[in-house]
């Protein structure tokens, strides 16, 4: 019925798949691939839980992407975060943020947050709610989670230069 | 002793009850052990949990995308040649933040989606000989709102594209794709098991109106942020066939009706806006439930040339309030001719009111409307008083 193959990298893994058009990057994340990190919330684009990233690094919805239109193209999910077993920065400030409540949303607030810091690694706070907007916990989590990615920010400030963190406070 | 007996068989008595069905797995069995029931007239009802009896749902269940072909076209032409050739049965991918949700829905069902999101003829800002910038329909709107020049010259479409969706939402959703945003309500756009609990309305393909009782025609409302935006700023549109291009005015472009918002025609598709850089003065704004990813329940675009004092041209626009954004010509009149002064700016604001014309209930009363276009307009006007003025003469 139709279905083409697509050449997929994630997370440095390149997959052959013969996918159907109507195929959804989660669908095949999640139901071919194993990958289930990803989560499927609202698949409408309102929950942000299914949260990728791209090449460039950039966050996008695996709900609201057609896997044909990836072909050729690579991703990093939330599985592909962690360096050698070794939580990232970012990962360590929401373990010790406690940034966790039921978890269902953390997978997509972490790829959300690790959009923004490879974008903006100076990001202020208003930064921060721009960009974790559209990212919902429904446990109503969300301070401690800016909490976390402004602790982000400042670990990085840190380690990268020497200076402190110059802008955000939690 | 005898109320503490009864109570502790209360407390352990299984839920029995003849209405009360046990749920059975795929197999038959009880997974639960007999503790978990559920209420039913029907057959035992089957429980699909992990390690049970894990299945993909049904073809045809909400959670999956209709059946469609998908074609990517190499060039513009061959994307125009497909939707010559398939008509209304072809609907064209670009983002797809707002068509794939429309598919889950069920509200489209097309046998053709034409992927034009990587071509590069409707990719970027350019700069054209008459110094009008040139948008692709189909750059991202977060390259818009982060492009330098566009944030410098047209602030009211940066401030407009930047409070669409999220940014995951921005980093893929295309500009041509928020021009042609389809008209919404809350009876259509929702999941087809809601619009089957009621007959189809004038949207679906019947006669009656689910939101306004006593409609004979469709009030869905227009929310494309962008295109308030833009109107203000006096855009034109390039809209491309797959033999002839032609060139549109954006206020020739909408069409206040529920069914057809646009005068796109079938295998037309938005290739470019084009969007003068006059020395003027623009700003946007969006009262919305909440920053991120609503739609407004009001917003206003202006933009004016000239000094506060002496304002050679004002075009004010209101969205999200009625099935195409409203130009409001009384409002724009008024500080025209009086300048952007403390009292024009409240006249105009109460001109608003009257300018809107005819308004729906749809979303938010016609009497909140009304007062929010009041306060939005005088809130823009008084935004772009405070802006520096243009050394134009």
């Amino acid at each position: 019925m139709n279905r083409r193959f697509i050449r997929l990298t994630v997370n440095g893994d390149t997959h052959e798949l013969a996918v159907a058009p109507q195929e959804t990057l989660v669908e095949v994340l999640r139901d071919r691939l194993g990958l289930t990190g990803t989560k499927r919330g609202c698949t409408s684009g309102a929950c942000g839980v299914c949260t990728i990233n791209d090449e460039t690094g950039r966050a996008l919805l695996a709900c609201l992407a057609l896997a044909v239109e990836w072909d050729g193209r690579a991703i990093t999910t939330i599985e592909g975060v962690a360096v050698d077993g070794q939580l990232t920065p970012l990962q360590q400030a929401f373990w010790e943020c406690g940034a966790v409540q039921c978890g269902y949303c953390t997978p997509g607030l972490v790829m959300t947050a690790r959009a923004l810091l490879l974008g903006n690694p100076r990001a202020d706070a208003h930064a921060i709610d721009e960009a974790l907007a559209g990212t919902l916990c429904r446990c109503t989590g969300h301070i401690k989670v800016k909490q976390a990615v402004a602790k982000a920010v400042a670990d990085l400030a840190a380690a990268g230069n020497g200076t402190t963190g110059d802008g955000p406070q939690g | 002793m005898s109320l503490a007996k009864s109570l502790s068989d209360a407390l352990q008595r299984k839920p029995v009850c003849h209405c009360l069905e046990k749920v059975v797995d795929d197999r038959g069995r009880d997974p639960s052990g007999g503790w978990l029931t559920r209420i039913s007239g029907g057959r035992p009802a089957v429980l699909y949990s992990a390690g049970v009896g894990r299945r993909p749902p049904r073809r045809g269940s909400p959670l999956h995308l209709p059946t469609f072909d998908y074609r990517r076209p190499q060039s513009l032409a061959q994307a125009l040649g497909w939707l010559a050739e398939f008509g209304p049965r072809a609907a064209v991918l670009a983002g797809g933040t707002d068509l794939l949700i429309a598919l889950r829905q069920r509200l489209l069902r097309p046998e053709l989606l034409v992927g034009i999101g990587a071509l590069a003829e409707l990719q970027g800002v350019q700069p054209c000989a008459d110094g009008a910038l040139r948008l692709g329909a189909g750059t991202p709107l977060t390259t818009l709102v982060e492009d330098p020049l566009l944030r410098v010259r047209l602030p009211a479409l940066a401030a407009a594209l930047q409070s669409v969706g999220s940014r995951h939402v921005r980093n893929v959703a295309t500009l041509g794709g928020n021009l042609n945003l389809p008209t919404r309500c809350w009876y259509v756009n929702q999941g087809e098991a809601w619009r089957q609990a009621r007959p189809p309305c004038l949207k679906t393909g019947g006669d009656v109106c689910h939101v306004i009782r006593s409609a004979r025609e469709c009030f869905a409302l227009q929310s494309s942020d962008g295109a308030v935006a833009l109107l203000a700023l006096g855009a034109r549109l390039e809209l491309a066939r797959a033999a002839a291009v032609r060139e549109v005015a954006l206020d020739d472009f909408y069409r206040n009706d529920g069914l057809a918002p646009t005068t796109l025609d079938a295998g037309e598709l938005v290739t470019a806006v084009y969007v003068p850089v006059t020395p003027l003065r623009s700003t946007f704004l969006k009262i919305a439930p909440r920053t991120g990813l609503d739609y407004g329940l009001g917003t206003v675009a202006a933009a004016v040339a000239g000094s506060n004092r002496r304002v050679t041209a004002a075009r004010i626009v209101l969205g999200s309030i009625g099935s195409w954004p409203v130009r409001l010509r009384g409002a724009e009149r008024i500080v025209a001719e009086g300048g952007l002064e403390p009292a024009t700016i409240e006249a105009a604001a109460e001109a608003a009111r009257a300018d809107l014309g005819e308004l729906t209930n749809l979303y938010s009363t016609a009497g909140d409307k009304r007062r929010l276009a009041r306060v939005l307009v005088r809130r823009a006007l008084a935004a772009l008083r405070r802006q520096p003025e243009a050394q134009a003469a």
